[in-house]
């Protein structure tokens, strides 16, 4: 259970990505999160509510997109079906190996976030 | 007003930097660097104890132990005369680059050809975390059974080496070596899997002498 530790380390880094907005305060932040990451999109989502919980940013949202692997015909690159999260011993079609491509993602996506009035460093022409 | 932006960065950014400056201090120094993983109990120990013993005359040898609690794994292997220093996590089941940077400047081990980092006994949560290491090794002994790579296809998918511990209980288990290699195989085709046994030393020589094979083609590199 290391999801914690992750999302200390997404709560920082898009703390440390509004640096230039002043006062801003989270609203919804967006993470990929790959099928080989080790990483478990459902306890991400309770250990963030768990680090935000009362805090100012208690009702910030975390979007966690999925990115399966995929499996790879070595021989003619085409991706094919897999069951969720079961594994092809060799391609369906010719009988040859598989590569697996992908599903090694855990990025910052997007932040999104209020500047209350008055707060907001940046001069606007309005 | 709510605004946007993206970002798009490594979650684990700031790991990645604290793993990528270890990675060319261990390159300056031609020290080769294997972080192990496995379940509780597997063997890693186990495994040092004898890799030591064979190459304890020949290459200078060090080790950083994760645990949980106890300093009992760091002195298995300094009773074998190898210099080693314990992290003692208090409860986190992985090691990150930072412990392992800080380690370092607390044990001031000599000059190493070979630094094993033994992570905390778990299969799940030290795989997402690159601690600067040349490749990582996943470990699998009989008792566990033969579905764990396809169970646990993060680490099996990342290790470049997945060790079979305790092959002298093969006899006695219903484990099927092939099937291990075939999913080990699907996860990652260029994976390397040797079947071991620290208690009879059944593939320890292989296992040394892919040690000393991956040092001497780490030094051939320009650092």
């Amino acid at each position: 259970m290391h999801e914690l530790s992750i999302a200390q380390e997404i709560l920082s880094s898009a703390r440390a990505a509004l640096q230039p907005y002043p006062g801003a305060r989270l609203e919804r932040v967006r993470v990929a999160v790959g099928e080989l990451t080790a990483i478990e999109p459902e306890l991400l989502r309770f250990a963030w509510e768990a680090l935000l919980e009362g805090t100012p940013e208690a009702a910030c949202d975390l979007d966690v997109e999925w990115r399966p692997a995929q499996q790879l015909c070595a021989t003619c690159g085409v991706p094919k079906a897999r069951p969720p999260r079961g594994w092809l011993p060799v391609c369906g079609d010719c009988g040859g190996p598989l590569r697996v491509d992908g599903g090694q993602e855990l990025d910052l996506l997007q932040v999104s976030f209020v500047v209350p009035d008055g707060e907001n460093g940046h001069e606007r022409d309005d | 007003m709510s605004e946007t932006i993206d970002p798009r960065q490594k979650i684990l950014a700031a790991n990645a930097a604290a793993a990528a400056a270890l990675r060319s201090s261990f390159a300056a120094a031609g020290t080769l660097v294997l972080n192990l993983i496995s379940s509780p109990g597997s063997g890693k120990t186990t495994l040092l104890e004898a890799t030591t013993r064979r190459l304890v005359q020949r290459l200078r040898l060090g080790c950083i132990e994760g645990d949980i609690a106890t300093e009992r794994d760091a002195d298995r292997l300094r009773a074998l005369g190898i210099p080693a220093y314990q992290i003692l996590t208090g409860g986190a089941c992985h090691l990150d680059a930072r412990q392992v940077h800080r380690a370092l400047d607390e044990a001031v081990f000599p000059p190493l050809d070979v630094l094993f980092i033994e992570n905390v006994g778990n299969l799940i949560c030290p795989t997402s975390y690159d601690l600067g290491e040349d490749f990582k090794v996943a470990l699998l002994s009989v008792a566990e059974g033969d579905d764990k790579p396809f169970k646990y296809p993060a680490i099996f998918a990342r290790a470049e080496v997945t060790v079979i511990t305790k092959s002298d209980l093969l006899p006695y288990t219903s484990f099927d070596l092939d099937a291990v290699r075939r999913q080990v195989t699907t996860l990652n085709p260029d994976g390397v899997l040797l079947a071991t046994s620290s208690r009879t030393g059944e593939g320890v020589d292989a296992w040394c002498q892919l040690l000393a094979d991956r040092l001497a083609g780490k030094r051939r590199q320009p650092a």
